[in-house]
Formats: C-alpha cells, structure tokens, sequence
C-alpha cells in the first residue's frame, strides 16, 4: 500500500479555552475522494488550514507527502491545489491576469485544461474579480485551484455560491476525475448529498474531534436497518441530532 | 444601549479604552507636577517661544494626533485606498446618513475641545507665556471635523485622501498663524474659526453618504494607457518565475502609490518657485522641500504596504489566497523590497526632471548653480561631487527605508503589535519636548556622552539582527547561502559608509570609532531582516 498522501496524528488545537481540534488523527490515501463533514464550527476549516500549514500544530503533527507543511510551505503548496471557503481572490486583477500570475507559480500549469475549465464555467478574461457574482468568484478560484493538476486538491466547502447545475455536472465530474487519474481529493462540506454523491470515504467531525472516519459504503452498511440502507443525512441526522444542511449555522 | 447614538459612543469608548485610560494617566501625572509646581511657589519660565512649543504643544500634538485617529476611524481604515475609511460596516445599521456622519463629530468635536480645556485650566503649569483658552479648543474641534469629512470621502485616486486632507489642514493652520501673527484678539480668532466648524458637517454627510451608496470615483483610467505600455514592454519576460510574478503582484498593488503621491504634491510645490525668484534662501528651502517629499510620503505609503491584506476587513492577517502560494515568507516578503525600490525609483525621477524643468522655467536656476559654485570653491571639487551624490543617495535610501522599515510590523498580523508601535510612537512624541530641553540644558554632559548612547544604540542594533539571524536560521526562513551574502553585503556597505566618512570629516574631532557607530546606525539591517520571521509567524499561526 502506497504513503498516505496526508496523515494527521494526535493534532490538538485550542483557540483560547476552545478546543477546536482534540487529539485528531487521520490518514488520507492517494488516489480517493475524503469528503469531510460536521455541522458549522465542528473544526472542518481548522483542520484544512492545518493541512496546508495556515496553523500551526500545538500538539501532535501534520504531514504532507510526508513533509511539513509549516517548515517547508513550497514543498508541500506547489503540489496543492486550493479553494478556499472565502473566496479571497485578490478582487482588483482581471480574469486573464490571474490566470497569468499563478501560472507562474506551477511549472505544470496545464494552458489547454486552463482554457477547457474557462470555457466550460463560461468566464470573461477580461472581467475584474470584483464584478464577478459569488459563483463565478469561485469558478475562478476552482480553476486555478485545478489548472495544474495537483496531486492533492483541497475544497473548502466547493459548492458555497455555485448553482445546482454548475455543483452537478461539473465540480462532481471535476472531483471524479481527478480520482479516476490517481490523485486525491479532500473536501469538506455541508451538503451532504453531495458528499454521497461524490465521496469515497467520509470523515466526520464534531466539537473538534473525528467521530467517525470509513469508506462511505462501509458507513451506510454499518447503519442498515434490515433491508434499507439510511443516506448519509439521515446517519449525520443520527449521530449529532440535527441534518447538517438544515443546521442553523450551516 | 437604548439608542444607535449610545451604542456609537460605546464602540469608541469599548475600542479604544486602554488608550484613553493611557491619556488620562498621562493627564493625571502632568497635573500632579503642576500641583507640586504650585507648592513650591517657583514658576516655571520658558524664556523663548521655541521652548515653549517644545514643552506644551509638541507633547500636546500626540494627544490631539491621537484623537484624530480615533474618532475619523484612522486605526480601522486605508489612508491610501480609494474608499472611504468610514467602518463599511456601520452602513447596514438603521441609521440615518445625517446620525452615521453627526454623531462620531459630534463626540470627536466635543472630546477634542474638552480635553483642551482641561488641559489648558488643570494641567498646564505655569510657563512665562500667555496661552489663550477658548479659541484652540475650537481650532481643536476643527480641525478633528475636517479630518473626518475629508477621509470618510471616496476618492478618484489612491493616495489623493493625504494630499487633500494635508492640503485643507495646512491651510486652516495657515490662517489661524497668519492671524497669531498680526495679534488677533480672542474674538478675532473665534470669529475665523467658528464658521469653519459647521461647514464641515454638510462635507462629512456628503462624504459618508456617497460612500454608503459605494460610490467610489475611479480616476485611474487616466493613467492606465502609460501603464499599459509599460506593461507590454516587459510582458515577453514576465512571470517567467513566481518570484517576478509576486514582484508584479505588489508593484501593481501598491507600486504607483508613492510616485503618484509625489507626483501630485510636486507641481503645487514647485509652483512656489515661481514667486520666489528674488529669494535665494527661499529658492534653497522650496528645493529642500521638494526633496524631502519622497521620504515623507514613504512614511504614508508604508502603512498600507506593511499590511498583508490591505483593503481586507482584516488588513494584517494573511489571506488563505496569499498565505498559500508556494513561495517562502523571504520570498514574500523580497518582492515587497523590489516593489519598494522600483517605486522609490519612480518617484526620485519624477523629481530629478520635474526639478530641474521648474528651475529652468522659473528663471531660478542661476541661483542654485551660483550656489553649487560657491560650495565647490570652499571644499573642492571632490568633496562638492561626494556630498552631493551622498545626498542624493542619503534621500533615496531613506524614501526605500521609510516604505520597508516597519513591513515587520504590519506583516506580524498581530493589530496589537501595530497599536503598541503607535503608541511608543506617540509616547516618544509626548517625551521628545521635555528631552529636548534637558538636552539643551546639558549640552556638555550630553555631548560627552554621545560615543556611549551611539555605543548602546549600535548594540542594540547588532544584538537584535544577531537574535533575527538565529531565528531565520532556524526556521530555515532563509538559505545558509543567503544568510551569508546578506551579513557579508552588510558589513561592506557599511565598511564603504565608514571610508567615505573618514575621508569626507577629516577631522581629529571626530574619532574614527564614532564614525564607524554612525555607519552602523545608518545601514539599515535588523528591520528589514525581521520582516519574514514576522510575516512566517503571522502565515503560520
């Protein structure tokens, strides 16, 4: 069996008297879709930021292709393509000049699955970001995230402003894609059909701690009732009492 | 809170409790010594109107600079930035635009005159000097009220916020001097001051009101079209390496900033030549004025570069878009350096031709020449050319250090650090007044002492970049190799520094070990080298 691509061990991390993450281990394998889940909150985005070294661990370590991803940033980020939650790209370049600015960053940006992903999200090089809609911000961010395939991609929470079409047809045949090339992704979400939809494995996480963490059809398997098998909402709804969709802070 | 003007009163007082709790300590001590002045039945007596200015309004100036920055929102906001530094925040809140704009002057109005008064009636002590009570507390106010509505506007151009608040606070000043200078009464000076105060309500309103429908005016198409061309020129080779991809990103980010400062400022002053043809110690002080610009508007320009996320909500922390780019905190924080030179660049040769074109238009140039040659025939023409070519190195490396020298603070992410530096900053300005004096009373002793404070300085200095090396080092910030080159390229400038000193005061006054602290001191090292252990730190919390 290959390295994991991310293996997190004992990773405790506290802001203030909170503990937004406790004793967290987990192991990620190259080639499969983690989706990660949990309510608003529960420590999805802190350990993301951990993974890609925005934090640093307190306790316990953090390895990515087996390096640090504190100590050695371009080691580890030039094999990680990210879209991050905030969509924080920077709001005064153009189209076209972010595309030229991070492609220097990657030695394998790939120009013509640059231009199939523009084409397909339908974006105008010569629009500023910052007259960009939310959904199309993100499209940006989605494809410089993905321009030169990563061997690692990492969404936090991809479909937040894109259209149930664009969510559908394209992030989930983006997301399969990649897998089906032998690289990994790891994403996290609140929308947990499509997290079904997509996921092979599924990692749960509440108050910062991974409660539940096995392929998806091992999990559904676990929680069937006789003859019919629960959706991934109803096991969310099960384990923590409320549908992570519907959570007030979702 | 039972009301929005309450609840705007208690975001001030909330957000900036420790600095007026600092205020009112500092108040309280100044008025214990005027107590224990009183008791001892010997008055003070400033004998000469500069020792006075250095005693009461110099350490005055940082409260009063203080409160501007308060109550016009400065902490929170971008001087430089196009938008207005009104919160965006409070926009949404359901108030009208006429309570948004009336109630922080209002409370700023009303703090800055008290805080005069009770300076004037309880804290002053006695000096020798007749200090009028009533028309400064009203100067006070107004000049807090025009900061305000002059930076809660939206602008056409980055940077023009400082160009036109300057411009509108020095010509208030100039008034208010000019009327000092002909001796007008306290009903005079009452009878300037007081229309200018609710004027500035209607311009305040005007301002929060456009910016809280986001009308921000964009003038910087008219500039684009030389930008563009630059642009192609260099676009064969351009980010070909992430390194010349991030110096793009902050040269388009804050590059223009300072040259379009200097650029605007330049005509109006150079424009004074022209009415100063007679003059030649005029002509001397416009040009001297003309050549601190840069390093002046470097300091304005620096505070927006030092932030990692300027224009964010959050300006000090890093954005994840940022923080994740696959390059060191060093070669972050280099790009920001190239920025910074070729900006300090621009604008030292929009000077160097504007300037010689206005002394050649305005018919003074034979002044400056007659001058250059009366230097040149009293030390020579070698020591004449090293002067004059230190000087101008002197300027450019100063406008550099001005735009780099505080990155380490912004790029720390931590506002605590930023606000603490502010606040030694005002300190220093509250304390510099009464130094002065003691020094002025002490010369000997001080100037006996000066190889010993330039002596601890300069240790300072080295222990410091000792403590910086070690860190970048450990961390692995930095290259071995690029630990070595910048310690070696160091100590040969100021190796350099020191030979040119040497040669230049040649003097047995002067010992040589001096000379050498004076190199040291000069060439900038430890905060510059501290801006990637603080930009690491706040990349990775």
């Amino acid at each position: 069996m290959s390295e994991p691509v991310i293996t997190v061990s004992e990773l405790t991390r506290r802001f203030g008297t909170k503990a937004a993450l406790a004793s967290v281990s987990l192991s990620v394998s190259r080639g499969a879709v983690y989706g990660l889940v949990g309510e608003n909150g529960a420590g999805k985005t802190t350990l993301i930021k951990h993974i890609l070294g925005l934090l640093r661990a307190e306790s316990g370590s953090v390895r990515v292709f087996g390096l640090d991803p504190v100590a050695d940033p371009v080691g580890v980020l030039s094999r990680i393509g990210y879209l991050s939650e905030e969509r924080d790209l920077p709001d005064w370049m153009r189209v076209d000049e972010l595309i030229r600015y991070s492609r220097a960053f990657y030695p394998g940006w790939d120009d013509a699955y640059a231009e199939e992903l523009r084409h397909a999200f339908a974006l105008d090089t010569s629009a500023t970001i910052k007259n960009l809609s939310k959904g199309q911000t993100a499209q940006v961010g989605l494809l410089i995230a993905l321009a030169y395939r990563p061997e690692l991609l990492v969404l936090d929470e991809p479909s937040t402003g894109l259209d149930p079409l664009v969510r559908r047809n394209i992030l989930d045949a983006i997301i399969r894609t990649i897998a089906d090339e032998g690289r990994t992704v790891l994403f996290s979400s609140h929308l947990l059909d499509e997290v079904e939809r997509v996921a092979d494995h599924v990692t749960m996480i509440s108050h910062g701690k991974i409660v539940m963490s096995a392929p998806l059809a091992a999990i559904r398997e676990s929680h069937r009732d006789g003859e019919r098998v629960p959706s991934l909402d109803e096991i969310f709804v099960a384990h923590f009492g409320v549908s992570a969709a519907s959570s007030p802070d979702a | 809170m039972r009301s929005p003007a309450a609840a705007i009163g208690w975001q001030f007082r909330q957000r900036h409790r420790w600095g007026f709790a600092a205020l009112a300590g500092y108040f309280v001590v100044l008025a214990v010594v005027k107590l224990l002045i009183f008791a001892s039945g010997q008055p003070i007596t400033l004998e000469t109107p500069a020792r006075f200015a250095i005693a009461v309004p110099v350490p005055l100036a940082a409260t009063f600079t203080y409160l501007l920055a308060v109550f016009s929102f400065g902490f929170a906001g971008d001087l430089a930035a196009r938008q207005s530094i009104y919160p965006a925040r409070m926009f949404t809140l359901p108030m009208t635009t006429a309570a948004l704009a009336g109630w922080p002057m209002l409370y700023g109005t009303a703090i800055m005159a008290i805080v005069w008064l009770g300076t004037r009636l309880f804290v002053l002590w006695p000096s020798g000097v007749a200090i009028p009570v009533v028309w400064p507390a009203l100067l006070a106010a107004v000049l807090l009220a025009w900061t305000q509505a002059l930076t809660w506007m939206p602008y056409g151009l980055p940077g023009l916020r400082v160009v036109v608040a300057t411009f509108w606070l020095v010509v208030i000043d100039t008034i208010v001097l000019l009327a000092l200078h002909y001796q007008a009464s306290e009903a005079v000076m009452l009878a300037i001051l007081a229309p200018l105060l609710p004027l500035a309500y209607p311009v305040a309103r005007f301002a929060v009101a456009r910016a809280r429908r986001g009308e921000v005016p964009d003038w910087r198409g008219l500039f684009t079209r030389p930008a563009q061309v630059a642009d192609l020129a260099r676009r064969g080779d351009r980010h070909s390496r992430p390194a010349q991809a991030q110096a793009w990103f902050e040269w388009r980010r804050h590059g223009m900033s300072l040259p379009a400062l200097v650029g605007v400022l330049l005509p109006f002053e150079l424009a004074l030549l022209f009415a100063a043809d007679d003059a030649p110690a005029l002509v001397i002080l416009i040009l001297l004025a003309v050549l601190l610009t840069p390093p002046f508007m470097a300091n304005f320009t620096a505070a927006t570069v030092r932030e990692a996320n300027p224009g964010g909500g959050d300006g000090y922390g890093v954005t994840p878009f940022m923080a994740t780019r696959p390059l060191t905190s060093a070669a972050l924080v280099a790009a920001k350096l190239k920025m910074a030179m070729w900006s300090t660049l621009a604008a030292w040769v929009l000077v160097l031709i504007a300037v010689p074109l206005a002394l050649e238009l305005s018919d003074t140039s034979s002044l400056v020449v007659d001058r250059a040659r009366r230097v040149i025939e009293t030390i020579g023409t070698p020591r004449a050319v090293t002067v004059a070519v230190l000087a101008v190195a002197a300027l450019l490396v100063s406008t550099f250090k001005q735009l780099v020298q505080s990155l380490y603070l912004g790029l720390s992410g931590r506002e605590w650090v930023v606000r603490l530096s502010v606040f030694l900053g005002l300190s220093f300005l509250v304390i510099i007044g009464p130094l002065v004096l003691w020094i002025g009373n002490h010369v000997a002793v001080v100037w006996d002492a000066i190889p010993w404070i330039l002596a601890v300085l300069a240790g300072l200095k080295l222990s410091a970049a000792g403590w910086i090396a070690t860190r970048l080092y450990d961390t692995g910030l930095v290259s071995d190799r690029t630990l070595v080159a910048g310690a070696a390229g160091w100590v040969v400038v100021v190796l350099a520094l020191h030979g040119v000193l040497l040669w230049l005061v040649a003097t047995p006054f002067i010992p040589n070990y001096l000379l050498l602290l004076i190199a040291i001191l000069a060439t900038p090292l430890a905060r510059i080298s501290a801006a990637p252990v603080a930009l690491a730190w706040n990349r990775h919390r």
